[in-house]
């Protein structure tokens, strides 16, 4: 759906046939920003839900943050285990149920946000003395237009996306380095030592994850030749009722490995635990937003949780098939537009909210690392690893292209999953198959497992401690 | 590079940073003076007197068994241990004159072994999960918080209060056990030891924290007796001494006690005496604190009639030999969960001491502060703060 044509008509109509910048800006927010807000912000609300709720359940709490999973609990049980018997469902069930204050009440403790929400534009707006004072102001704004940008390039169902650009993925990495802007000014405009401390180590670390990201992107691009997310997606199709096997994380190892790595420095990207740099509440006293109050500390709040379900969604999209359905979207392709593009909107959501849900968890899981050894995990393995991807991505693709005919490759780079092919391509198929996944994986596991013998045996103390012999 | 070379070739210049006095890794109101360049830190002083409250003063001016009270106020953390120090002090004093010999029921001093040992646990529970919650993991500090609410629930039933007792007197125990306290206890510590592992499963075998303390702060057993650190400070430095087996105070001589110390635990990058020694010392008294409390459970003699039943009673006499103690100097020690809490008393013979003074852990742990602290990043100091495991009431009294 290009919305191009809307803004124009918006424009026009608004100041005359050959129209002002400031008609075709309004014009812009009309179409583009608000829609799209409207969109992100309730499942940022939604992250900030499944934060506390995943959080309580994890620590054992008894208070408004953990009320209410009962309900969802039984529901997502009986709907996505019914392979499960009943009595083992209410087993299931029974134990999560008993964990304290999981059914105290019914609404879900939604009311909690609603009043965070009036709290937090109630609350007094302060700004230190020794603040910077545009500096600070402008910081929150710039966080949030980082963190929402890039959502426009994101295609939600096969004809919703707000911005149709050819080079989706660049743009959408392009502009999420606004929110590096918002860091730093956040840190020195405080005023605050702690602030800056968090605003530079915020910028150190953005920056340098942004090559293990970039990296990764490259990869899908190169795997799928085209920058273009709706492309991107369209390529993940596999016109097969085993819709997943189609989707690039399952394509060959090291767009797993890819994933992996796009998984984890989006973590970093956006300040989550174990690389909260930025805020590490302990030690800098939440770094770079120690100063701010009321609703800019709240708008901080939402660019964050925009920022992982941009994470979510980037991983989606480029790795997990985008809005398709992991089985049957041959099914799906063929309803009707309305009805299919329901559903896809649904997958998405629940694609957002799984990769949330795991990053929360990591979250609550995890002690934060050290400064360097951030930096060092950036430099020292991530980039590695994804040259190393990469390079191994090129000579698969390579390769077969110049040993065997084309639909032996079609079917060895595994375009084909899901339909069986004809004999004596099968059995190439099988053969690559054996050493695109079976060699690289084996490799991977005997590499970690020289990797913890380097490491050294546990100490026999500590296999006490853990409950061991 | 050191910070000093870094200034002079780089042209630098020294941040001056004020962690405290209300940061939340200081643990209460401990106010540190560190000069960092950039993220390594220089210079750490320390700088303390945020919490004074005269308590040694008020010594000079309350009844010997009106001080009890006070003493819990040392340190709230191990309310329990810090009472056991004074009354033990208190006691010394008195058999030290046969007229005035007072001899502690054998069923109250298995009462202060089961309450000290308890309340080890849960400081120790406080300690590491605040350390685990420093290095960024708030999930095992709330887990480790939620089992220091089972021995406060067992310390309300035996004595009403959850933070400072008031509990051990002066020639025994404030109450007796209630009917069912023992079947408590052992209930507490069943579940509490299948909790610990799931701890440690998630916090102490973690790679990201053991590489954030193994090799941090290295403390030589040599420095740790030098600057007078005690308790799980100083064996986590490789030095094997605990006054509760090395000068028995109590019934602790018949318990044989079994004292860990530093091994450097966290493998290859581990170091004897780092921040992981110091912490894996205390899991490991956890788990020994727990013996004793079942071994004391079992030395437990029944019930007596009467309350100054030197086998089965809780409270000796002491009204008359308090009125009229004996002269002298009497200095004491006990093994706190932060180390030796030693009390020095000065008695003139009246019912009033002449002079009380506390020698805690966490104060001279403070000299070192500087020491261990050159040249790591300002993310290690919370570690190691967290690692001497500082209560800031004990620093100031």
């Amino acid at each position: 759906m290009n919305l191009g044509p809307a803004v124009d008509a918006l424009a026009i109509w608004l100041s005359g046939s050959d129209p002002a910048w400031w008609a075709i800006g309004l014009a812009a927010v009309a179409v583009w920003v608000l829609p799209l807000m409207a969109v992100v912000l309730p499942i940022a609300a939604l992250g900030q839900i499944i934060e506390r709720k995943v959080a309580a359940a994890m620590q054992r709490r008894v208070g408004p943050n953990s009320v209410g999973l009962d309900g969802v609990v039984r529901l997502v049980v009986r709907l996505s285990l019914p392979f499960i018997s009943r009595a083992g469902q209410d087993r299931l069930i029974g134990r999560i149920s008993s964990l304290p204050g999981m059914s105290l009440a019914r609404t879900l403790g939604l009311g909690q946000l609603a009043a965070d929400g009036v709290k937090m534009l109630g609350k007094e707006d302060i700004i230190p003395a020794g603040a910077d004072g545009w500096v600070f102001r402008l910081a929150p704004y710039l966080a949030l237009t980082g963190a929402f940008l890039p959502f426009a390039a994101i295609p939600f169902a096969q004809n919703v996306v707000a911005l149709e650009v050819p080079v989706g993925a660049l743009y959408a990495i392009a502009v999420s380095g606004i929110s590096v802007m918002a860091l730093l000014m956040a840190g020195w405009g405080s005023g605050n030592k702690f602030s800056m401390l968090g605003g530079m180590r915020a910028v150190a670390q953005v920056v340098s994850y942004e090559i293990p990201v970039g990296l990764a992107i490259a990869g899908v691009v190169l795997w799928c030749g085209t920058m273009d997310l709706h492309g991107i997606v369209a390529h993940q199709y596999n016109g097969s009722w085993a819709s997943f096997l189609g989707w690039n994380i399952f394509q060959s190892p090291f767009l797993l490995l890819l994933a992996c790595v796009l998984f984890f420095a989006g973590l970093a990207e956006c300040q989550r635990t174990p690389f909260d740099m930025a805020e590490a509440e302990s030690e800098l006293v939440s770094g770079f937003n120690t100063e701010y109050s009321g609703m800019r500390w709240g708008m901080f709040a939402m660019a964050e949780y925009s920022e992982m379900i941009l994470v979510g969604a980037i991983l989606s999209t480029l790795f997990l098939g985008g809005y398709q359905s992991p089985i049957f979207e041959n099914v799906i392709v063929a309803l009707p537009v309305w009805l299919e593009t329901l559903i896809h909107v649904g997958i998405l959501l629940a694609k957002f909210t799984t990769v949330l849900v795991i990053m929360v968890w990591i979250r609550w899981t995890l002690p934060r690392f050290r400064v360097d050894q951030v930096m060092r995990l950036c430099w020292l393995t991530l980039v590695p690893l994804c040259l190393f991807a990469l390079f191994g991505l090129a000579l698969t693709m390579l390769i077969p292209s110049l040993v065997m005919p084309a639909d032996a490759q079609a079917t060895i780079l595994g375009v084909a999953y899901g339909r069986l092919p004809a004999m004596p391509h099968l059995a190439l198929g099988l053969v690559g198959h054996a050493l695109v996944w079976i060699v690289p994986l084996a490799l991977g596991f005997l590499l970690v497992i020289a990797a913890r013998r380097k490491h050294g045996r546990q100490h026999p103390a500590l296999t006490q401690l853990t409950g061991g012999a | 590079m050191s910070p000093d070379l870094a200034i002079e070739t780089l042209g630098g210049e020294r941040m001056r940073l004020n962690m405290g006095p209300h940061h939340p890794a200081t643990h209460g109101v401990l106010r540190l003076v560190v000069d960092t360049d950039g993220e390594v830190v220089a210079n750490c002083a320390p700088d303390h007197g945020y919490l004074h409250r005269a308590i040694e003063k008020i010594g000079e001016c309350v009844e010997w068994p009106m001080f009890v009270p006070y003493t819990d106020r040392v340190d709230y953390v191990c309310a329990m241990n810090a009472n056991l120090a004074y009354c033990v002090a208190v006691e010394k004093l008195l058999n030290s004159d046969p007229a005035t010999k007072v001899i502690v029921p054998m069923r109250a001093e298995c009462i202060r072994v089961i309450v000290a040992e308890l309340n080890r646990i849960s400081s120790h529970l406080v300690a590491v999960g605040a350390m685990a919650m420093d290095l960024g993991g708030y999930t095992p500090f709330l887990h480790a918080i939620a089992q220091r609410e089972g021995v406060n629930d067992i310390f309300e039933k035996l004595c009403g209060q959850r933070l400072t007792y008031n509990y051990i007197t002066i020639g025994g125990v404030g109450f007796d056990l209630h009917a069912n306290a023992a079947a408590e206890t052992e209930a507490f510590l069943a579940q509490f030891e299948k909790e610990m592992i799931r701890f440690n499963q998630l916090i102490t075998t973690n790679t990201i924290f053991q590489n954030r303390c193994a090799g941090v702060a290295v403390i030589s057993a040599a420095d740790a007796v030098a600057y007078g650190l005690v308790g799980p400070n100083l064996r986590g430095s490789g030095v094997d001494w605990d006054i509760r087996r090395d000068e028995p105070y109590g019934i602790y001589g018949q318990l044989g006690v079994r004292v860990p110390v530093g091994q450097a635990y966290a493998g290859r990058a581990g170091r004897v005496g780092d921040c992981y020694d110091r912490f894996v010392v205390r899991l490991l008294e956890i788990n020994e604190s727990v013996r004793l409390v079942r071994a004391a459970v079992q030395l437990l003699p029944p019930p007596a009639e009467k309350a100054n039943d030197p086998l089965g009673g809780f409270q000796a006499d002491v009204a008359k030999q308090l009125r009229k103690p004996p002269k002298g100097e009497i200095r004491a020690r006990t093994e706190a969960p932060r180390g030796e809490m030693g009390y020095v008393i000065v008695s003139d013979g009246t019912k009033v001491p002449y002079r009380v003074r506390v020698r805690t852990g966490s104060f001279t742990v403070c000299s070192i502060f500087n020491t261990v602290m050159k040249g790591i990043f300002l993310a290690d100091v919370v570690t190691v703060i967290g690692s001497f495991d500082i209560v800031v009431p004990e620093i100031d009294r």
